[in-house]
């Protein structure tokens, strides 16, 4: 049977790669360590399938269709459109055709509608950190694109009911693989609004507290009042909360937490218990 | 629940994702706007680099989007959104 062998969430950001050469080199000094530490860890678990929550922006969906969550079951994916990520490797980028499957079926099986992709763009917000894992060896990736850009988006409370149907569709998983959940996003962003390039640390440091305490009601008051107020990226904490469910709502380890304007965003680091 | 965002102006936003469609409007705009049915006044907001008027209507990330493939500096798309009126996002 396939085992969950850890769960992480990293921020990400398009200035972490566009801008790269610019930031400061304290800056740039904690991002790669907070990053490489989490590769650290995946790499120690010998994880064979990353499930990847991320948002999409804009690249695979539109007003046209906008689903507010799609599994990518696809035996593979495509690689980051932007030009500023035109290095990443592998691309195309290998998927898990066999646990999307079965993450769809379990879905579908506990009255979960999920939108399903064969091939999906998979834009910075899941490739951005993958890069910065410094992984020798890309694990495949099941992406699940959680909508965060406008309505319909899954309430918090709905989110954390996606984690633990997640860590019981992996657990069913009959292949005998290792499954690490990374989310990607978050926390306090604004981008494109008048508050663009704010960061509300005080509303970052609330929530990290809250996830790290793992009471969901708690957790849960304080994202659908206090998130729609730090900036639309604060959105994509909704990729924290299905991770936060996944791990039973048990405390997390932060490793960084680090409020970077240069990037325009909270960046926030932390590995599951 | 925001307002509805206009959707061909949206449509404009997010297909100036491509780089190829980027350097074809910064080389002929109105060839490129003629491909899409934006209202009158939406098409002048446009034209304009009206950024207060074209938040009003449009996704924030879509927006940014727009103004970078227009080549407005990020510092100056801000100042502009600051100094309209605040929008939903």
């Amino acid at each position: 049977m396939a085992e969950l062998v850890g769960i992480f969430a990293a921020s990400h950001g398009p200035l972490i790669a566009r801008d790269w050469a610019r930031l400061p080199d304290p800056l740039k000094q904690r991002l790669s360590a907070a990053y490489g530490e989490l590769g650290r860890r995946i790499a120690a678990a010998e994880v064979d399938v990353i499930v990847g929550l991320a948002p999409d922006h804009w690249t695979n969906f539109f007003l046209d269709n906008l689903p507010a969550l799609c599994i990518g079951v696809g035996d593979e994916h495509g690689g980051p459109p932007e030009p500023f990520m035109r290095d990443f490797a592998p691309n195309p980028i290998p998927g898990d055709p066999a646990l999307g499957q079965h993450i769809l079926a379990t879905a579908l099986a506990a009255d979960f509608e999920p939108a399903l992709s064969y091939r999906l763009r998979l834009d910075h917000g899941m490739c951005l950190p993958l890069s910065r894992l410094a992984l020798s060896r890309m694990p495949r990736i099941v992406p699940i694109l959680i909508n965060e850009l406008e309505p319909p988006m899954l309430s918090y409370r709905r989110c954390l009911a996606w984690g633990r149907l997640l860590r019981q569709a992996i657990a069913s998983h009959a292949a005998p693989v290792r499954v690490a959940i990374l989310a990607t996003g978050g926390l306090s962003h604004s981008i494109g609004e008048p508050t663009m390039g704010a960061i509300d640390e005080a509303f970052d440091r609330r929530s990290l507290d809250a996830f790290a305490r793992g009471e969901e009601g708690p957790l849960v008051d304080l994202l659908e009042h206090g998130a729609a107020h730090a900036g639309n990226g604060a959105h994509e904490i909704r990729n924290w909360a299905v991770a936060h469910g996944a791990a039973g709502s048990r405390g997390f380890e932060l490793i960084d937490y680090i409020p970077a304007p240069e990037v325009y965003v909270g960046c926030a680091f932390a590995a599951w218990r | 629940m925001r307002g509805m965002r206009d959707y061909w102006l949206s449509k404009l936003c997010f297909d100036l994702q491509d780089p190829a469609r980027v350097a074809e409007y910064r080389g002929d705009r109105d060839a490129v706007l003629a491909h899409y049915p934006l209202k009158p006044e939406v098409r002048a907001a446009v034209v304009a680099d009206d950024v207060g008027a074209l938040a009003r209507l449009t996704n924030p990330y879509l927006l940014r989007y727009y103004f970078a493939a227009a080549g407005m500096p990020d510092a100056e798309f801000i100042t502009r959104l600051r100094a309209s009126a605040p929008v939903d996002g």
